[in-house]
């Protein structure tokens, strides 16, 4: 049995549809997969219809939620210097960050937004396929020294912003637990929603003006990123924003609805 | 050059150095495509390529994700991305899980090459404080590619050689300037 074929049966026995994904990072995944629990893709398959917690690790392994808070310094603090002085200036703002993982991103936004005195306008959604990730997100509580980083990432962009705010003004931190945690005024503001891209509708009525999809997309063919990014692009205002991960590109057949304005796209008026 | 398809470099601590000297000694016509991946210390995630680009007449980039190789371009790994090479001739990249405590690993680029361009596959390990790298090479030289680790003797860190030749015998052991007269010497 291939890869190709493990992800039809996959598909039928667990209703997760990876099948468009990116041939060569999921078939490495899946040999990843096989190799460390020495089973053979039939074996995977049986496992998964007997084994939830099986079924979870393929999941995980097969969609990569790492993520960080302000993941990439340089870019959020050139999209400070440029998006961010040019948001709507009375009205909500409403953020949709797809594939928000266990949240991080969704914070270090809302951590800007206080910073320029957005907050109370802010309406931010993550959403993920993975209720798992989801829910530690909705808890914003991480681990504290294994993410220490999670700091140095965060005073690097203050430093870069030239802004002056501490870690401590939006984490309460338990050394002795180990533990960090997003502060309650925080915390109450973003919504995760469960949405599996591949086959549901973005699951909310309203338009965005700012859509966070970085690294989700390095994931898929470009067949799949077409069919994602119109349906994307339909819950877009028209000159909403969409930033991609450091490394991403639009398709070219995206790219004809968009302009690129350094850090981010825009999503061009049509007339 | 006909004999390859690539020549795949892994580094850490020490190899910038050997790196910017080794592309600003190549010949102008070097037309393998170069894959480069290396660790880098976390305050000074940018500026890598550019500072390559400077020094170098080939054209450095950090590729975009399923950017297509091409001959006469250097790929240097972007921070905080693993980057592989891919059977149809692309680079793709992932932020997934670190591999030896790094992002980029430097297994993880040798070993897509090695499977990817098998026996046109050269790969060089140079001075570093880590063992990412080592297994990565292993496999270019199981494919039956070429490989050269550099020189322990010659190197700022002698760990990452060291650990390539604990597991493996390259076809050439070399000081960076021999690295580089032998790149230059390619038919
Ligand atoms: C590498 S993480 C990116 C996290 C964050 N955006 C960042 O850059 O730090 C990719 C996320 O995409 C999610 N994902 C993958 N496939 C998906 C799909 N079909 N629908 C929704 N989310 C998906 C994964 O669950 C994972 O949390």
């Amino acid at each position: 049995m291939d890869f190709k074929q493990f992800l039809a049966s996959f598909k039928i026995k667990t209703g997760y549809d990876f099948c468009d994904y990116s041939d060569n990072s999921i078939s490495r995944r899946l040999d990843k997969i096989s190799a460390e629990s020495k089973l053979s893709f039939e074996q995977m398959l049986d496992k998964v219809m007997t084994d939830e917690t099986f079924k979870n690790k393929v999941i995980d392994e097969i969609t990569v939620n790492t993520t960080e808070l302000f993941r990439d310094p340089t870019m959020w603090i050139s999209l400070y210097k440029t998006l961010y002085q040019q948001l709507p200036k009375s009205a909500t703002i409403t953020f949709w960050h797809i594939g928000c993982s266990r949240g991080l991103e969704v914070y270090s936004n809302l951590i800007m937004m206080h910073l320029l005195g957005n907050l109370d306008r802010c309406r931010a959604i993550g959403t993920d396929l993975n209720s798992r990730v989801l829910e530690i997100g909705r808890k914003g509580e991480y681990s504290y020294r294994f993410n220490l980083y999670f700091k140095d990432n965060f005073n690097a962009v203050m430093a870069g912003c030239g802004l002056d705010a501490k870690f401590e003004d939006y984490f309460d931190i338990d050394e002795s637990q180990d533990k960090m945690k997003v502060k309650p005024f925080l915390l109450e503001k973003p919504k995760f929603i469960e949405q599996n891209l591949v086959q549901d509708k973005a699951p909310f009525a309203y338009k965005v003006d700012v859509v966070f999809f970085r690294n989700v997309m390095i994931y898929f063919n470009d067949k799949l990123q077409n069919k994602i990014m119109s349906m994307v692009c339909s819950k877009m205002y028209d000159g909403a924003a969409l930033i991609l991960g450091k490394q991403e590109s639009l398709t070219s057949q995206m790219m004809t609805r968009f302009t690129k304005t350094g850090q981010y796209y825009q999503k061009k008026v049509l007339l | 050059m006909s004999d390859y398809k690539a020549v795949v470099i892994g580094g850490s601590a020490g190899s910038f150095a050997v790196v910017l000297k080794m592309l600003s000694k190549l010949r102008p016509d070097f037309e393998l495509p170069i894959i480069i991946c290396m660790h880098r210390l976390k305050h000074i995630r940018s500026g890598l390529a550019e500072n390559l680009d400077i020094k170098s007449s080939m054209k450095v980039v950090e590729p975009y994700d399923k950017e297509r190789i091409e001959k006469g371009k250097v790929y240097l790994a972007p921070s905080n991305y693993h980057m592989f090479v891919e059977f149809d001739g692309t680079i793709s990249l992932s932020i997934e899980d670190m591999n030896n405590q790094s992002r980029p690993s430097i297994d993880y680029t040798l070993s897509s090459a090695a499977a990817s361009y098998r026996e046109k596959c050269l790969g060089i390990i140079l001075t570093g404080a880590n063992k990412d790298g080592a297994k990565g090479l292993k496999d270019i030289a199981d494919k039956k590619g070429f490989t050269i680790v550099q020189d322990p003797k010659t190197a700022e860190v002698d760990t990452m050689p060291k650990s390539a030749l604990k597991i493996m015998q390259p076809d050439l052991i070399l000081s960076p300037d021999g690295i580089t007269d032998f790149l230059n010497n390619l038919k």
